[in-house]
């Protein structure tokens, strides 16, 4: 007779923010809840409040692992991505977050866990260990991360250039990602203002790219970054 | 919080726990003073001391506050326990069987508070017919033992087991003998970590726990039994469990059952290949790792009593349903 296999969670051993900030936190039951019950009550908003559209749902994969990346112009756009996914998908929905923004103190911090599943990315120090780190729990554990690969929001509306970090989480890997394209979040809730304006808001998934020939090396992540750049940019309405 | 004070017995042990909290430190600066402690023994005397700040109030105040406050805590205890077990299996990732287990948990609760006994028991069965069946749901053999084992095994330790001591409260008398279980559970740990280091040759189970010895367990053993029954003589008198025979019987029961809850938690760990079950308690590990020694004592304790002089027998059952 074999042995059993126990798995135990990744973050076991950390405890309060600590692992609220972890990037090999697993959500268990109490946090599933809420960020289903956030996800579900947020799609009822951007339903009700911005008429919210969601096309090419069918280009994403059925099963994870996969990313999601979309241009960003408002915090809008992270609760607008989470909510489109079937939900089925979304407990297994990370949104790549800014460390620095989201985690700094120990309130947002447990609120981007809890509510939003989101896991951080630190800008001014985000390591190569970081990085390794989510491509590897992408794959092992079959998640989605849902990302904005400009880094930051766009202070014009217009899409910036993106970040080679979305490369070194899917070069030389069959992970699927799926470009997507959010449209009227900068009207309704662009830098700077801190209540969401009434705006119709649209999102339209694109067909999934593969970058598994990809050489996972720096040419090859600026590569993975401009073809989804482009592809973005193909989606404009 | 009427009447929380009404037993002597509840007043005497009270005090008796917040002399202790008061008193451990001066020790402490005294065996150091006699260079008896090294700076890390000393640190982790106290971070262990200030652990028990939090644990003693942690347990005394529902137990003093009333009966729901008792039930309610002893349900959240059941959940966090079942909650470190999850996360240090991995079964927390069969989120479906996860749940069932904690509806388990939180309807034996529920079925204290009620004050339903039919329930209560009924629950022990159906929840694990239960578990049985919503291991189906998804239709993957694979792991199917493997699963409904450590649902199964997680609802008796953590739901039914631990439950015992939140039906305890449906009892006219529950202040003075939870806090006289509470104590002597927790003494007991401690007498059998002191005669361990003073007794302690053999060891008692090497492979499970290297650091207890038969020493320790016997000089536990026979101190526990002793305090249970100074104390318990107090707490039953005017009943049938009053004569020494009973007294002397418990309190064998509850060294004995404390010792092995103990053990069982070290084997789980053994098996896990962890240390500690958590992190919550600076200077213990998890809850599990502290309140280990309390999961077969409930149901030993209620059964004895039960079967002799009954629990809550006089107070009005089924409040709700």
């Amino acid at each position: 007779m074999n042995d059993w296999e126990y798995k135990p969670a990744a973050d076991v051993g950390l405890a309060g923010a600590e692992r609220w900030r972890s990037l090999r936190r697993e959500a268990g039951l109490p946090s599933t809840l809420a960020h289903m019950t956030w996800c579900g009550l947020t799609r009822a908003y951007l339903g009700m409040w911005h008429h919210f559209r969601v096309t090419g749902a069918e280009n994403l994969p059925a099963k994870p692992p996969f990313v999601v990346v979309a241009n960003h112009t408002s915090h809008l756009d992270a609760i607008a991505l989470a909510a489109a996914l079937p939900p089925a998908l979304r407990v297994h929905a990370f949104p790549i977050a800014a460390g620095d923004t989201f985690f700094e103190t120990k309130a947002t911090a447990a609120f981007a866990a809890v509510f939003l599943n989101a896991l951080p990315m630190w800008r001014k120090s985000c390591g190569a260990h970081a990085m390794e780190t989510l491509r590897e729990r992408l794959v092992t554990e079959g998640l989605i991360y849902l990302l904005f690969p400009e880094g930051t929001r766009s202070r014009t509306g217009e899409m910036g250039k993106f970040r080679a970090g979305i490369g070194m989480l899917v070069a030389g890997t069959p992970t699927p990602v799926v470009p997507a394209r959010l449209d009227g979040c900068f009207a309704a809730m662009p830098p700077g203002s801190r209540l969401p304006k009434r705006h119709p808001i649209t999102l339209r998934f694109g067909a999934p790219q593969s970058f598994a020939d990809v050489p996972n090396d720096r040419a090859g992540w600026q590569r993975v970054a401009d073809s989804l750049r482009a592809a973005i940019e193909g989606l404009a309405p | 919080m009427s009447g929380a004070f009404a037993h002597p017995a509840t007043i005497g042990i009270s005090v008796f726990l917040v002399a202790l909290l008061a008193v451990a430190p001066v020790i402490f600066e005294v065996l150091n003073r006699m260079g008896k402690l090294t700076p890390e023994l000393r640190r982790e005397l106290y971070a262990r001391y200030f652990s028990w700040l939090v644990l003693v109030p942690l347990m005394l105040v529902p137990v003093l506050a009333g009966r729901l406050f008792t039930i309610f805590a002893v349900g959240l205890l059941g959940l966090f326990a079942y909650r470190e077990f999850a996360r240090a299996t991995g079964f927390f990732r069969n989120r479906l069987l996860s749940a069932a287990v904690v509806l388990g948990i939180v309807l034996i609760t529920l079925a204290s508070a009620d004050h339903w006994y039919g329930f209560f028991m009924a629950l022990s069965s159906l929840t694990v017919c239960a578990l049985v069946i919503v291991a189906l749901i998804g239709d993957q053999p694979k792991g199917y033992l493997q699963r409904v084992a450590l649902a199964v095994f997680a609802f008796a330790l953590f739901g039914v087991c631990l439950g015992h001591f939140g039906y305890f409260a449906n009892d006219k008398n529950y202040r003075p003998l939870l806090l006289l279980i509470l104590l002597c559970v927790e003494l007991n740990d401690v007498f059998a970590f002191c005669c361990g280091k003073f007794f302690g040759r053999r060891k008692l189970a090497p492979n499970t726990s290297p650091g207890k010895t038969w020493g320790g367990a016997i000089g536990a053993f026979v101190l526990t039994t002793a305090l249970f029954a100074g104390i318990g003589w107090f707490v039953f008198a005017g009943t049938v469990l009053a004569a020494p025979v009973h007294l002397v019987t418990m309190g064998a029961l509850l060294s004995f059952a404390g010792q092995l809850g103990d053990l069982v938690i070290s084997s789980v760990k053994r098996d896990l290949g962890v240390k500690d079950m958590g992190v919550v308690i600076p200077g213990h590990g998890g809850l599990l790792d502290r309140f280990d020694s309390l999961l077969f004592v409930g149901p030993a304790l209620f059964h004895y009593v039960g079967y002799f002089v009954g629990v809550g027998l006089d107070q009005p059952a089924r409040l709700w349903f």
